[in-house]
């Protein structure tokens, strides 16, 4: 039984378009693919250490979605909390070149990039997958 | 022309308002005259956005009432030129945010309101009229080891020592040399927010220092236009200089001919305050 004990943390996704399907990807794990499954967590919230984020992620396992590789949600995961349980960098799905383009509003999204999303969703859930296995 | 502007939403991911809080960003990102600040990267990298907070005008949009955006300019220091709350601007609008985000009208709604407000306070910043006097010249009068000093003239006083003084349909308001005294050290300036509307003698904001925390009692009604940022580094101002440098809100009245009636011009505060320092034994 998972019991929403696994989390997962997106990048911020203001810099690039990796961060956004990084953003997108998460959604679609909480509302599509782990309905109920998973607690998001909100890496804004994390880095002011306000609401409980930091010490989730010190208790069950976390995984990190990135942008870029940067790597922001992992590193702060790690400054934060504890090691990540499992990362998704975005760039090495969707190629660092298209990952470093502009971020987008969810209105301007075409179908490339709905398949990069569900490219990101479907290996964070094969990782979410793997550790809920082991539990 | 337009000032250059950047934008620090808190682009939370786990409520809607967040999410809304980087739509709106993004919208203002469009404009030439506006860059996008990440708060994550800022946090971690902020060497990254030097230039840019150095240059232009920071707008932090703050998606529910944890306020990440604020907190995290607040602990970098930065200086906050304007600030919207995404839930507050909802509520206003009685429109629930929930926890799913979708394109529906009411977010549009939401995200065009922010942006209108956003837009506005830059607009009436920037229609600020206030034309500050060449110097202004001073009584005083001691007691005890304190000196305390009021304007000669074109300054009013509330019966809490705040002071308005007018320039056309704008004015300034701020503490007197009394209330800084009192408080020592100042160390915090908490404004009201810019498009604020305020009767007279509602609070207008506070000011904190080692020893206290007074509420600024506005002595006039109108709408916040823009705040002194420059006592967000530098709030011993108040102290330096408080009824100059360290003014704490520009206003526009509503109508001053009728406030006026409930205060003290500057010969009567001097009567006044003389009065109430014997009584209170400063």
């Amino acid at each position: 039984m998972i019991n929403n004990k696994i989390g997962i943390i997106s990048c911020s996704g203001e810099e690039c378009l990796g961060g956004t399907i990084s953003r997108l990807a998460v959604r679609k794990m909480m509302e599509e693919l782990k309905p109920g499954m998973v607690s998001t967590l909100c890496l804004p919230l994390f880095i002011a250490g306000d609401g409980g984020e930091r010490e989730f992620a010190e208790k069950y396992p976390t995984i990190a979605i990135d942008g870029c590789s940067k790597c922001c949600a992992k590193r702060a995961i790690e400054k934060y909390s504890n090691q990540v349980a499992g990362s998704v960098d975005v760039a090495k799905i969707i190629g660092e070149a298209k990952a470093l383009e502009k971020p987008l509003s969810t209105r301007h999204l075409t179908d490339e990039h709905k398949e990069f999303i569900e490219q990101t969703a479907s290996k964070t859930c094969q990782i979410f997958d793997e550790i809920a296995a082991k539990q | 022309m337009s000032e250059l502007r950047c934008v620090l939403p808190c682009n939370g991911l786990d409520k809607c308002a967040g999410d809304l809080s980087r739509r709106a960003a993004l919208e203002l990102a469009q404009s030439e005259n506006a860059a996008l600040i990440c708060p994550v990267l800022l946090n971690q990298n902020r060497s990254r956005y030097e230039k840019v907070l150095a240059d232009a005008n920071l707008t932090v949009i703050d998606g529910c009432n944890t306020r990440c955006a604020s907190k995290l300019a607040g602990d970098l220091e930065l200086s906050i030129n304007d600030k919207v709350n995404v839930s507050e601007v909802a509520k206003a609008l009685e429109i629930k945010l929930g926890v799913d985000i979708q394109e529906s009208d009411d977010n549009r709604a939401v995200v065009q309101a922010v942006l209108a407000k956003i837009n506005s306070s830059a607009a009436d910043q920037a229609e600020s009229e206030f034309i500050e006097p060449e110097a202004v010249e001073y009584n005083s009068f001691s007691h005890g080891k304190f000196i305390f000093k009021v304007p000669q003239n074109n300054y009013f006083f509330n019966e809490n020592d705040c002071w308005v003084t007018v320039s056309g349909k704008m004015a300034r308001v701020g503490v007197s040399d009394y209330v800084q005294q009192n408080l020592s050290d100042i160390l915090y300036v908490d404004p009201p927010e810019i498009g604020d509307e305020f009767e007279q003698f509602d609070d207008l904001g506070s000011i904190e220092s080692s020893k206290a925390v007074f509420e600024i009692v506005s002595p006039v009604s109108g709408t916040v236009v823009a705040v002194n940022t420059s006592l967000n580094d530098a709030p011993e101002q108040v102290n330096e200089s408080p009824y100059e440098k360290g003014w704490l809100v520009e206003v526009k009245l509503r109508d001053f001919s009728e406030d006026q009636d409930l205060l003290h011009d500057c010969p009567a505060y001097f009567e006044f305050l003389q009065r109430k320092v014997t009584e209170i034994d400063v």
